[in-house]
């Protein structure tokens, strides 16, 4: 014969003289919907009767618990039928305390204005540490500083080799995609072999070392900062400050040396594959290899790859300085990690950008 | 050994790599029983209760969690027999971006198969059994050291465990702070009847709250003695665990 399920947790609110009496039947099992608590009691003692409850777990003094605090009017409750480990349950609470040391959390208006007050002291943290990043640098160069040079080979492989890969697959596409939007409008007049031309400049100019900076920015730049952020965590920069070290100069520049010495290689790479992307479309329209080769080499002036190479440098010191930055100032908790990660992609894309428009405007007014 | 025991193990080798740091290692916890493993730094504390649990595979004997072999359950038979167990890692383990009632709500939530407010009104009273029910909103980061471990013994405490492990509750606290976590403790395996299974090298500490203790002995990379800190004190022959625990309570 199949087992009855369990009676669910019921109640029976009946007042009398006065005095309210509750009588709990069924079965109080967290698994259970349980009733809401009787309301309009008014003030004065209300008794409990728990003798009809045939089972229980922790939702039982849970719930009536949660009765007391809720009860808005001065009333005495009184139990009775509850057994000893009810009982004991109900009775196991601890002295409240928060201590001293406990943060209290700011009402909504005064953390809009800490945000705001923090967003405009955050642009001078940026810029102190930015002139923290010179200083190092120039006290390395004078010989009075102390930088992890040890890790720096690993640092160079993870920057440089390490991204090779992706970088040239993102180039050779870039190419490709080039050369296609460039067939659909040069088809038009008839100018279908100066694709090569225009891919050829594009990548070495501009296309090459934008796509590098912007790797950098979501592969090196995200890794500097999260590694960082995390030696915040671990109070581990802390551990180098006590030793009388500069985390800036000791962590920072490393890293930023190493993305300048890999990122102008890794452009060069990155505009080969484009260009040999933009081949690989020309010639499938029925341009001959040489003739795409030619006009390449006749559009890329030593000028033209040079300007390249120098945004390639620029970008390769925002990248890290975002990445070492972001770590920097990371809160010292997992979200703190998180958060310095995107926000040091997201700061190093972004500056990058506005670097290369800067770069467009003033080669524009040399000539370049 | 009885069959009662929530804890067991036989002859329990644990290390890392391959390398053994503690072996032969046997002891069992009822219900109601609190155990203690003491040590010095680095004897295998910690990496000994990660294999009582089955997180740390051992390198041999045989481990017991509520009367099943560790080694013989598949990984889902394992967690749900976890789910049975609670636990307070020493760094406390608050889920960071989670506020202290949805750190202890989210057990109940995930596997304890009751309503948001049944969730909500068991937080709240296991909140209240470590006096934290007036900082059930606030996020990890606002919290003290003490309070942060009171939060993660509630979190141990959401699905009504049958035994506890507690990796170094005391570690890092103030001697007030400390002494009210060993009050809550003790009251937890009096209420409860709960097993604990406790790791600590706080000897003071294990001496008001251990029904017995295990020592591991870092120069034989065996068990030492298991008893009661005053009778290994007044009986015991091994010298290691004398000198460890009265230089622990002179200090």
């Amino acid at each position: 014969m199949a087992q009855d399920p369990p009676a669910p947790p019921c109640l029976t609110v009946r007042v009398h003289a006065g005095e309210t009496h509750v009588t709990l039947t069924g079965s109080w099992l967290r698994t259970h919907a349980l009733p809401t608590w009787p309301e309009n009691l008014g003030a004065g003692v209300i008794h409990l009767d728990a003798q009809g409850v045939t089972d229980f777990d922790t939702v039982l003094p849970a719930w009536i618990q949660g009765w007391e605090r809720s009860l808005t009017q001065p009333s005495r409750l009184t139990l009775t039928g509850l057994n000893a480990r009810a009982t004991a349950w109900l009775e196991l609470r601890s002295e409240e305390t928060v201590d001293s040391n406990a943060v209290d959390r700011l009402p909504f208006l005064e953390q809009l204005g800490q945000w705001a007050s923090l967003s405009n002291r955050s642009w001078g943290r940026a810029l102190a540490h930015l002139g923290e990043c010179a200083l190092g640098a120039g006290r390395l160069l004078l010989g009075r500083g102390k930088a992890n040079w040890s890790e720096f080979p690993q640092l160079l492989r993870t920057a440089g080799p390490d991204a090779l890969p992706i970088v040239l697959l993102l180039g050779f596409l870039t190419g490709v995609i080039m050369a296609y939007v460039a067939l659909i409008q040069l088809g038009k007049v008839g100018a279908d072999a100066y694709v090569a031309n225009l891919v050829g400049l594009a990548m070495t100019r501009e296309m090459g070392a934008l796509m590098t900076g912007i790797i950098a920015c979501g592969r090196t730049a995200t890794a500097y900062a999260s590694h960082l952020g995390s030696m915040n965590v671990t109070q581990e920069t802390d551990a180098l400050r006590a030793i009388g070290l500069r985390p800036v100069e000791y962590l920072a520049i490393p890293r930023m040396l190493a993305v300048m010495i890999v990122l102008p290689l890794l452009t060069v790479f990155a505009s080969a594959a484009g260009i040999l992307g933009g081949m690989t479309v020309a010639v499938g329209a029925g341009l001959a290899v040489e003739q795409y080769m030619t006009q390449v080499i006749e559009a890329v002036s030593i000028s033209s790859f040079l300007s390249g190479i120098i945004k390639a440098y620029a970008f390769a010191m925002v990248a890290a300085w975002a990445g070492c930055y972001r770590g920097a100032v990371a809160r010292p908790t997992a979200r703190g990690v998180g958060e310095a990660a995107t926000t040091s992609a997201v700061l190093g894309i972004t500056l990058i950008v506005i670097a290369d428009a800067l770069f467009a405007v003033l080669f524009n007014l040399f000539e370049i | 050994m009885t069959t009662e025991a929530k804890v067991r193990c036989e002859n329990l080798a644990v290390g890392h790599e391959g390398r053994a740091i503690m072996s032969g290692i046997t002891f069992a916890v009822e219900a109601g029983q609190l155990a203690a493993v003491v040590g010095p730094s680095g004897c295998g504390k910690s990496t000994l209760m990660r294999a009582l649990v089955g997180l740390t595979e051992p390198l041999a004997g045989t481990a017991w969690l509520l009367g099943r072999a560790l080694h013989e359950l598949t990984e889902s038979e394992r967690e749900g027999l976890l789910r049975r167990a609670g636990f307070l890692f020493q760094g406390s383990a608050l889920w960071s971006s989670l506020t202290v009632r949805e750190n202890v709500e989210l057990p109940l939530r995930e596997f304890g198969q009751c309503g948001p407010r049944e969730c909500r009104l068991i937080a709240e009273h296991k909140l209240a059994q470590v006096g934290l029910l007036g900082a059930a909103d606030k996020l990890p980061s606002e919290l003290s050291g003490g309070m942060a471990k009171r939060a993660g013994l509630a979190r141990a405490l959401a699905l009504d465990p049958e035994v506890l492990f507690l990796d170094e509750p005391s570690a890092g606290l103030d001697p007030v702070t400390a002494a009210r976590l060993d009050d809550l403790i003790l009251r937890l395996r009096d209420v409860l009847g709960t097993a604990v299974v406790l790791v600590s090298h706080e000897v003071a500490s294990i001496r008001r709250l251990a029904d017995f203790c295990v020592y591991l002995d870092p120069d034989t990379h065996r068990m030492g003695p298991v008893g009661r800190i005053d009778d290994i004190l007044a009986s015991s022959g091994h010298a290691g665990a004398r000198d460890f625990f009265a230089t622990h309570l002179r200090i």
